[in-house]
C-alpha cells in the first residue's frame, strides 16, 4: 500500500527552525557518508 | 617538463585541471581543450527550465580564469585519436577541430604525454525519432540552452491556462528506452508541479512520469532500500509516495521510441504500444558516446583499443548475466589498458554494464536505464586521475596509487522538489555503494543501510542551493577552493 504524507509530517518538513536544525544534520549527514571511503574493490 | 591534455570541460574535465594546476609545478604544462567557451554548472539547469535561474547564475566563462591560473585553453573539440603519433608526429597527439575565433573549423594536433577523455556524453537525440529540443513541444534541461528554452516553452503553457479555461498535459521523464539521468528528470518534474501552484494553473493540468524504470525510483542504480525517518523503505515506495502526494500519475518500464507534435510513443515491458499526448514534455534524451575514431603510427584504425562506445577503461568487460555481476567488474584508476598515458573520468569512460538489471519488452526490445554517473562520482573520479597522473610525473614513472571504485564509494543525491526560500523542497538520499554490492550487503540491498537514507523537506532545498553556490564557489578556484569536497 502507498505510503502517505500526513498533514503534520508536511508542516514539519516546511517549519524553517526544525528545517534548519535538519540543514545541520543533513550536511555532516552527506560529508560523513561520501567524503570518505572511496577506494577500490579488487585485491 | 610534462604536457597534460584535458579533453572536456565540464564537472570532470575542470575538476582535473584545476587539481593538476594546484599541484604541480609551473614548469609542466596543463591544457584544456573544450568546445564551449564556459563552465556551467549543470545540476542548476533544472531552477533555469522554471525560470527561477538565469543562465548567467550557472555559467562562467573559462578563459579569463584559466589565465589567471596558468592553465592553457583552446576552444575546439576532439575529433580523432592518435596514441602513437603519425609518420610525421612522434608524440601522441589529438586531433582537433576549432570551434570559435580565427581558426574556426580549421584543425589541429594537440600533443601531449598525459591525456585526460573527459568529453562527457553526446546527447543523443536523434537515437528517439522526433526528438529534438524545442520541437514537437518536447523539450530538455541537459544544458542552459535547452533549459531556457523549456522555460519558455512553460511559460507559454502557464500564460495560456491563465487566460484561458482549457486543461493541459505535461509529460515529463526518459525518451529513449535506455536513457539515463532519471533523477534530472525526477527533479524537474516536482519543481514544475511546484510552479504550476505558484502560478495558480496546477489544478487545470495533469502531469504524467514516464520512464523506462521497471519500478519508481531505480535512478539507474536498481533502486535502493532505505532509512527514512525510523522506517526502512525501498525508493520505489518513497517516490510513490512523493508522486501521490503531488497527484502526478507515473508510467513504469515504457520505451520512448518516436515523437511527434505532442505525442510520445511508446513500448512497454508488456510488448504493448501505446501512445501518450502531452501540450509540454522535457524527456532526457539517450547519453551515447561521441563516436571518436583512433588510430596508429601506421594510420590504422585502433578505434576498439579505445572505445566501447565511451572509453575502454580498467573495467571488466566480460559479458555475463546480471547475477553474475560483481562491484570487482567496476574501474577503479579509469587507465585505458592499451594506453597507460590516457585516463577517462566521469561519463566518459564505458561502464562493464547496467547497474539495474537489463529487462526486455516481449517484443525483445531493451528498456532499462544505463548506468548514472552523477556529478559526485564525475568530480572524484577526476580528482584521483588527477592525483595519479601528479604522482606518475613526480616519480617519472606511471603510479596508480589513488583509486576510486564507484563499488566502494557514496554519493549523495539532492532532488530539488521545488524552487524557494521558505516553499521550497528537496528529497535528500544518500547512497553507499553507488554500485550495490550484493554480497557484502546481502540482507539490505546491496548497500550499507546505516549510509543509504531518505530524507523530505525544506532543509534539502537550502542543501541543494549551498551546493549550487559552494559547486560555483570551488569551479572558480576561488581562496581555498580545494576544501570543498568533491
Ligand atoms: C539536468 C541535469 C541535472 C543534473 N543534476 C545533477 C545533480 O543534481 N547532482 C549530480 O550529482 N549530478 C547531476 N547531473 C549529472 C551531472 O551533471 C553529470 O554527472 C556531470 O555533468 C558529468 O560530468 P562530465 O564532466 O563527465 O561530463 P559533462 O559535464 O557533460 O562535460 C563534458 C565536457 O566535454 C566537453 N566536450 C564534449 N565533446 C567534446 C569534444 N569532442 N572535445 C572536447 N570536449 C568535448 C563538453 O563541452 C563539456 O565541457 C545532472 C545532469 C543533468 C543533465
Amino acid at each position: 500500500m502507498t505510503h502517505l504524507i500526513s498533514k503534520a509530517e508536511k508542516a514539519k518538513m516546511q517549519n524553517p527552525f526544525i528545517q534548519f536544525f535538519k540543514f545541520v544534520w543533513l550536511n555532516i549527514k552527506i560529508i560523513g557518508i561520501v567524503g570518505h571511503g572511496h577506494g577500490g574493490t579488487r585485491k | 617538463m610534462t604536457k597534460i591534455v584535458v579533453l572536456g570541460a565540464g564537472i570532470s574535465g575542470h575538476t582535473a585541471a584545476s587539481h593538476l594546476r594546484r599541484k604541480l609545478s609551473k614548469k609542466h604544462e596543463v591544457l584544456v581543450v573544450s568546445p564551449n567557451s564556459n563552465y556551467q554548472w549543470i545540476p542548476s539547469n533544472i531552477w533555469v527550465g522554471i525560470g527561477r535561474m538565469n543562465r548567467e547564475d550557472t555559467v562562467f566563462p573559462l578563459e579569463p580564469l584559466y589565465k589567471r591560473k596558468g592553465i592553457g585553453f583552446i576552444q575546439a573539440k576532439v575529433v580523432t585519436f592518435h596514441p602513437e603519433g603519425d609518420s610525421d608526429e612522434e608524440m601522441p597527439f589529438v586531433m582537433v577541430e576549432y570551434t570559435s575565433g580565427d581558426k574556426k573549423g580549421r584543425q589541429g594536433k594537440v600533443t601531449y604525454d598525459f591525456l585526460i577523455n573527459a568529453t562527457g556524453p553526446k546527447l543523443a537525440f536523434d537515437m528517439t525519432e522526433g526528438l529534438l529540443p524545442g520541437t514537437n513541444k518536447a523539450y530538455s534541461v541537459c544544458t542552459y540552452d535547452h533549459a531556457e528554452h523549456a522555460w519558455a516553452g512553460l511559460k507559454a503553457l502557464i500564460e495560456k491556462l491563465k487566460s484561458s479555461d482549457e486543461r493541459a498535459k505535461i509529460l515529463i521523464g526518459t525518451g529513449h528506452p535506455k536513457a539515463t539521468c532519471q533523477g534530472a528528470a525526477f527533479e524537474y518534474i516536482l519543481n514544475v508541479e511546484k510552479e504550476l501552484v505558484r502560478y495558480g494553473v496546477r489544478n487545470k493540468v495533469d502531469i504524467t512520469w514516464l520512464s523506462n524504470e521497471y519500478l519508481l525510483g531505480d535512478f539507474g542504480m536498481d533502486g535502493m532500500l532505505l532509512t527514512y525517518g525510523k522506517e526502512v523503505m525501498k525508493s520505489s515506495e518513497m517516490v510513490e509516495m512523493v508522486f501521490t502526494d503531488r497527484n502526478i500519475r507515473w508510467i513504469a518500464g515504457a520505451g520512448i521510441t518516436k515523437v511527434e507534435e505532442g505525442k510520445a510513443h511508446y513500448e512497454n515491458l508488456a510488448g504493448e504500444y501505446k501512445t501518450e499526448e502531452f501540450d509540454f514534455a522535457m524527456l532526457i534524451p539517450a547519453f551515447s558516446g561521441h563516436g571518436f575514431k583512433a588510430y596508429d603510427k601506421g594510420n590504422k584504425d585502433i578505434t576498439e583499443k579505445l572505445f566501447k562506445g565511451f572509453m575502454v577503461v580498467d573495467a571488466d568487460y566480460t559479458p555475463r548475466p546480471y547475477e553474475e555481476w560483481t562491484v570487482q567488474d567496476w574501474p577503479e584508476t579509469y587507465q585505458n589498458p592499451s594506453y597507460p598515458n590516457i585516463f577517462a573520468p566521469g561519463i566518459a569512460f564505458a561502464p562493464p554494464h547496467s547497474i539495474s538489471k537489463p529487462r526486455k519488452s516481449k517484443n525483445g526490445t531493451d528498456i532499462f536505464p544505463s548506468p548514472p554517473r552523477t556529478g559526485m562520482p564525475s568530480g572524484i573520479t577526476a580528482k584521483l586521475v588527477a592525483d595519479n597522473i601528479i604522482d606518475s610525473v613526480k616519480h617519472g614513472k606511471i603510479s596508480l596509487h589513488h583509486k576510486g571504485s564507484m563499488g566502494n564509494m557514496g554519493a549523495a543525491c539532492i532532488a530539488s522538489a521545488g524552487y524557494g526560500a521558505f516553499q521550497g523542497n528537496g528529497i535528500s538520499m544518500t547512497t553507499f555503494p553507488i554500485v550495490p554490492d550484493y554480497k557484502k550487503y546481502s540482507k539490505t540491498g546491496g548497500r550499507d543501510i546505516q549510509k543509504t537514507f531518505g530524507d523530505i523537506g525544506l532543509a534539502g532545498h537550502w542543501v541543494k542551493l549551498s551546493l549550487h553556490y559552494a559547486f560555483l564557489y570551488k569551479a572558480k578556484m576561488k581562496p581555498f577552493w580545494w576544501l570543498i569536497p568533491e
